[in-house]
Parts: structure tokens; C-alpha cells; sequence
């Protein structure tokens, strides 16, 4: 079984970066030959690249939603996000299409998608750092990360 | 009466806003547009060794790393007073070319295409890739998923790691190529060729056959008179890489071609209280408000302003398309906002072509790819085209090469009063007094930006990864009218 652990974010824009920190967090607790941990910064269809060829993928980034705290964590399954398969995104295509896509092309899809998303504050001011109610909940994510793996 | 106030400072919970004030009669009074926007670069750069920025420049935006990770490199040149071995440049190009190619694919196809395959005014659900897919056939789907990530692994081997290189260097770059990458690398550019071809087959087809398509983009509603921009080579042919920068007036005359260093003398930028964003115009001409016209400074920097602002394409098979794009547009320069996608597929032409030339010259996998700096550093500026328009580095710093002042103009910014301009255009076209208004309003704004492909802040990769939507209408008393969201 090949599980992928994948940080999702951008390490300059303070709490955008908290994907690539729980995931590196994970990568020195973890010693399975099973399990590749990994970052990007890309979205969309290149996000797509990344996972082919997994039977189980963790997914880690940011998030921000109306209501939420900065600092919660949210565990989602890609079927969670209840907007349409519609183009939002300037760029790219968000998640959900992304992964319909792989599906149309028949190409090797993990089986499995857990999301962990963490409420961010700020991501739109240059930092290396995350705010401290984003920094805080680090490690609670790492802890449900690994939880996940054993599960 | 209801005061409606725009006010920048409010947080704008990372989505774009469009905000439209409605006369009595219901015809469209104003429109303003905010986007939030990334903040504190100037501070975060202070303090840093400049052979640093190529790497930590290409984190600014998860889309077009490698545009920072040139242009950054080329400052470095200038900063350092040092000129790149030949070979290095060409390596450079090539990689930017792959890079190219990568882009404007997904560009069009997930972004561009939809409209146009689908319909404008089919339902969000189905006016996607998926869409697109579905009518053009899972063959051409493939097609598109394998171009990128063929073009990719061209980057990763030339830049040395997959999407953020670690490849520029003042004077040259980090790598060499061997042979064996060599002939992989020729192959994929000649397969890119293939691809491009059949992307303006397709645009052909489904576009420029379809007389309501094509009278859409010849109407009026998305057509901006403004000054178009780009990047050109000694010969006056577009060149994303390298060059001086030129400038094209809407009535076709040259206004100014400039070297990199030479761009505080052409561009200034203009400040309005209702948004933080600044808006670069071209000094020469001068600031006349959100109007087109050659009396007035704004100025385009899209992949249609760089096909406008050159004499042609630097290949052959692009130039044949050039041509006769434009011989249906009705000649040059071509003012038709919608145009835009079909002249990134030319230029997505010209990038598969180069990538062939380049890959097949004998130096390209010459060991001489690094000339070492000897001067003192002080000041660099280096431009290159992104994907989204001219981008533009400059770094100041002390003799010991620590930035101590650094400025950006990235491709969209160049845009900024152009993409406000078309968006204020069709939403007073489209909402007209006693039409009721649907969400295909939305649509036709959506439309009427998309071809700037703009690099906003809120494009980040934080879930759900979309940029979110929001467009308020107002009627003339203060009252909300409607309010359209999408992805909030």
C-alpha cells in the first residue's frame, strides 16, 4: 500500500504556509517505508500530478471559511466542499474538479482522500511564520495526522 | 438615503468584490472593484542576501514560479554587473519555453475553453474541464494532462527540482544538460508542436466558426482601445525571456521602446482612496482616469498586447498564425478584449517552436553555463514577460549584495485599470434598466476578466482553492438590490 502525506501551501505567506509545516512535522515522526511525505505549493490540476499512482492520500493545507476560529482543524473528505464543479479559481481548477478530472481520464486515482484543514488567520502578509493561534494548532494537526495512519 | 461606503481597509476575507451602484432608472451608475492584496514584500526582502530571491521570489505566487525565478535571475545580472555565458542563456529560454508551454495549456483549456466549448450561458456545473471533455473527447483530454506534465519533468531536469527551480545564478545557471536529456527533451518539444497545433484546430472549430462566438468577440462590449505592451527581441518579435520593452499605441504607433533598467522613466503608478491597489500607467501619455484612447496612460500587458506591441513571431509556424489572426481580426493592432485567448495559443505555438530550435542548437549542452561576478553589486533590474504580463524585479542593495530596497510589478499589475475597465464595461452593459438580473450576469463579468488570466492575491492554494466571488448591486437609494456569490 502506497500512502502519500502531502503539505499543501506557501511558506511565505504566514498561515498559508501550515500545510508544509504539519507535513514536515510528520515527516521526522514517521520511519514507514509505506509512507511519502511531501509538499507543494501548486493547485488544481498540477496537485493532480502529485497524487496519481497513491492508493491513500493526507492532504494538508490551509483553509478559511465564514464562521470558523483561527486554529481549527477540520477533517473533510474530498465529497465535504459543497460548491458546484465550477471554475473559481483564476488559474486553476479547486480540488473537487481536479480530482473528477483524474477520474474522466482513467488515470490511476488513490482510492482513498483525507483532507486535514486548519482555519488560517492571515494569508495575505509576507511572513515565514504563522500566526500564533495558526502556529498553536500544529501539534493537534500532526497528532491527527499520525492517528490517521495508524487508523 | 443609504451611504454605502467602499473602504479598502475593510478585511476582504480573501474573495474579490465587485460593487455596483444603480441610477434611479436602473442603468449602472459605477462600479468598483477590490481584491485583497498581498502585503509587506518590500519588508520581508529587507535583509536578505540577493542570490536568495530567484529561490524566495518564486514562492510569491504557486502558478508562475518560474516568471519570478527569470526575472529574478536576470536583476541578479544587473545587480552583479555580470553577463551570462551564451549557453546559459539558452538554457534559461528553454526552460522558460517548457514553462510556457505548461501554462497557456492549462490556461486555455480550464480557463478559456469552457466558455467557448460549453457556452456562455450554460449552468457553473457543466461550463468546466470537465465539460470540455466531454464534448472534445477523452483523447484530447490526455493530451492536455500529459503536455503538462511532460513539460514539467523538461523543467524539473533543466531547473534541477520539480515547479520552484534552483537554477538562476547571477552570470549563468546552476546545471548543465547531457545528451540523453537532450533527445528526451527534444522530443517532448516536438510532441509540444503537435499539441499547440491542434489547440488552434480546436479554437478553430468551435470558435472561429461559430459566427455568434465570433461576433462576441468582435463586439463592442469587449473592446478596450488601450496601449499594448511587451517584450520584443532585436528584431521586434515577441521574446518572453529577453529584449526591451516595447510599447504600442491602439491607433498601432510606437510610443517607446525601452531597456529594463530604463522603466521608472515610462511607468509611474496612480492611487485611488477605494482600493489598495495602485494602477501603473505610462507617463508619456499621462493619467486621463479609467478611459481607453491613445490620450490616456493605461496600458495592457497580455498575451494579445505582446502579439500588438511586436512586428510578428520569431517562428514560422506561429507567425503564419499570427497572420492570420489577424486578417481576421481586421488588422492591426487588434483592440477585442475575448482575442486574447487565441493569441495565447499562438504564443503557446511560438514556445513549443522555440523550445525545438533551442533544444537543437549544438551549445546547448556546453558545460560553460556560469560566468563569475567580480563587481560590486548596487542596483538590478530585470524584466521578463509572464505568462500574465510583463514582470518586472529590482533590488537595491549594499556592496555586500544585501537587499536593502526591492520592488515588484508583476504581470497582472500591469493590468490592474485595464481588468477594471473591461469589468466596469459589462456590467453596464449587461444590466440594463427593467432586464432582470441573473447569475449570467456574473458569467459575462467572469468573462470579461478571465482573459487576462489575472494573478490576484486571492488565488492562494488555501481550501477550497478557488477564487472566491462576490458582486453587490445597489439601486440608487442604498438598498442592496442583489447580491451574486460564487465559491463563498
Amino acid at each position: 500500500m502506497k500512502i502519500l502525506v502531502l503539505g499543501i501551501g506557501n511558506p511565505i505567506l504566514s498561515d498559508d504556509g501550515v500545510g508544509i509545516k504539519v507535513a514536515q512535522e510528520v515527516g521526522t515522526k514517521l520511519n514507514d517505508p509505506q509512507v511519502t511525505v511531501s509538499e507543494t505549493s501548486a493547485a488544481g490540476l498540477s496537485l493532480l500530478d502529485s497524487i496519481i499512482d497513491y492508493d491513500k492520500v493526507i492532504i494538508i493545507d490551509a483553509i478559511q471559511t465564514e464562521e470558523g476560529k483561527a486554529g481549527q482543524i477540520y477533517r473533510m473528505k474530498p465529497g465535504n466542499f459543497s460548491f458546484a464543479k465550477h471554475i473559481s479559481s483564476p488559474h486553476q481548477i479547486n480540488l473537487v474538479t481536479a480530482l473528477e478530472l483524474g477520474k474522466m481520464l482513467n488515470l490511476n486515482m488513490p482510492q482513498e482522500i483525507s483532507i486535514f484543514a486548519v482555519e488560517a488567520k492571515d494569508t495575505t502578509s509576507f511572513s515565514e511564520g504563522c500566526t500564533p493561534e495558526v502556529e498553536q494548532a500544529i501539534p493537534e494537526a500532526v497528532k491527527m495526522v499520525l492517528d490517521e495512519l495508524v487508523g | 438615503m443609504k451611504r454605502i461606503t467602499i473602504d479598502p481597509i475593510t478585511r476582504l476575507e480573501g474573495h474579490g468584490k465587485i460593487t455596483i451602484f444603480l441610477k434611479d432608472d436602473g442603468s449602472v451608475a459605477n462600479v468598483y472593484f477590490q481584491v485583497p492584496e498581498l502585503r509587506g514584500f518590500e519588508k520581508f526582502s529587507e535583509g536578505r542576501a540577493a542570490e536568495d530571491m530567484p529561490q524566495i521570489t518564486q514562492r510569491i505566487c504557486g502558478v508562475c514560479p518560474e516568471a519570478h525565478h527569470m526575472a529574478s535571475t536576470k536583476a541578479l545580472d544587473e545587480l552583479f554587473h555580470v553577463e551570462p555565458t551564451s549557453a546559459a542563456k539558452k538554457l534559461r529560454e528553454l526552460l522558460y519555453s517548457a514553462f510556457y508551454v505548461t501554462d497557456h495549456t492549462t490556461h486555455f483549456y480550464i480557463l478559456a475553453a469552457p466558455d467557448f466549448v460549453m457556452g456562455p450561458d450554460a449552468p457553473p456545473a457543466e461550463r468546466n474541464i470537465l465539460g470540455v471533455i466531454g464534448k472534445v473527447g477523452l483523447e484530447l483530454g490526455g493530451a492536455v494532462i500529459n503536455t503538462r506534465k511532460q513539460n514539467h519533468w523538461v523543467i524539473q531536469t533543466i531547473g534541477g527540482r520539480p515547479i520552484h527551480p534552483c537554477f538562476g545564478l547571477p552570470g549563468g545557471v546552476s546545471r548543465a544538460i547531457n545528451e540523453e536529456e537532450r533527445v528526451q527533451i527534444e522530443e517532448i518539444a516536438k510532441q509540444s508542436v503537435e499539441f499547440a497545433k491542434l489547440s488552434l484546430k480546436v479554437f478553430d472549430d468551435i470558435v472561429l466558426k461559430n459566427k455568434e462566438y465570433l461576433d462576441m468577440v468582435l463586439s463592442d462590449t469587449f473592446t478596450q482601445k488601450s496601449y499594448n505592451m511587451g517584450l520584443v527581441d532585436d528584431n521586434n518579435k515577441v521574446n518572453f525571456y529577453d529584449g526591451k520593452v516595447r510599447v504600442v499605441g491602439p491607433d498601432g504607433k510606437e510610443l517607446c521602446k525601452y531597456a529594463p533598467r530604463e522603466y521608472l522613466e515610462h511607468i509611474a503608478e496612480r492611487v485611488e482612496p477605494w482600493t489598495y491597489l495602485k494602477f501603473p500607467y505610462l507617463k508619456k501619455v499621462g493619467w486621463k482616469g479609467f478611459v481607453d484612447g491613445n490620450d490616456s496612460g493605461v496600458y495592457r500587458a497580455t498575451p494579445l498586447s505582446r502579439l500588438n506591441a511586436a512586428d510578428g513571431m520569431a517562428t514560422p509556424l506561429a507567425q503564419e498564425e499570427y497572420d492570420k489572426m489577424y486578417t481576421t481580426l481586421g488588422g492591426k493592432p487588434a483592440n477585442f478584449t475575448l482575442a486574447t485567448h487565441w493569441a495565447r495559443l499562438i504564443e503557446l505555438l511560438y514556445a513549443a517552436e522555440r523550445m525545438v530550435e533551442l533544444v537543437q542548437d549544438p551549445e546547448i549542452t556546453s558545460t560553460d553555463i556560469r560566468n563569475i561576478p567580480k563587481a560590486k553589486p548596487d542596483e538590478g533590474i530585470g524584466i521578463v514577460e509572464a505568462p500574465r504580463g510583463t514582470l518586472t524585479h529590482h533590488y537595491i542593495t549594499d556592496e555586500r549584495g544585501v537587499i536593502k530596497k526591492c520592488n515588484l510589478i508583476v504581470g497582472t499589475t500591469n493590468n490592474y485599470a485595464a481588468l477594471y475597465m473591461s469589468i466596469k464595461k459589462a456590467a453596464e452593459d449587461f444590466i440594463k434598466p427593467g432586464v432582470k438580473i441573473t447569475e449570467g450576469l456574473l458569467n459575462r463579468i467572469e468573462m470579461a476578466w478571465r482573459p487576462y488570466d489575472p494573478c490576484l492575491s486571492c488565488a492562494t492554494h488555501a481550501l477550497p482553492g478557488q477564487l472566491p466571488l462576490e458582486v453587490t448591486i445597489y439601486d440608487d437609494r442604498g438598498n442592496e438590490v442583489k447580491k451574486l456569490s460564487q465559491g463563498i
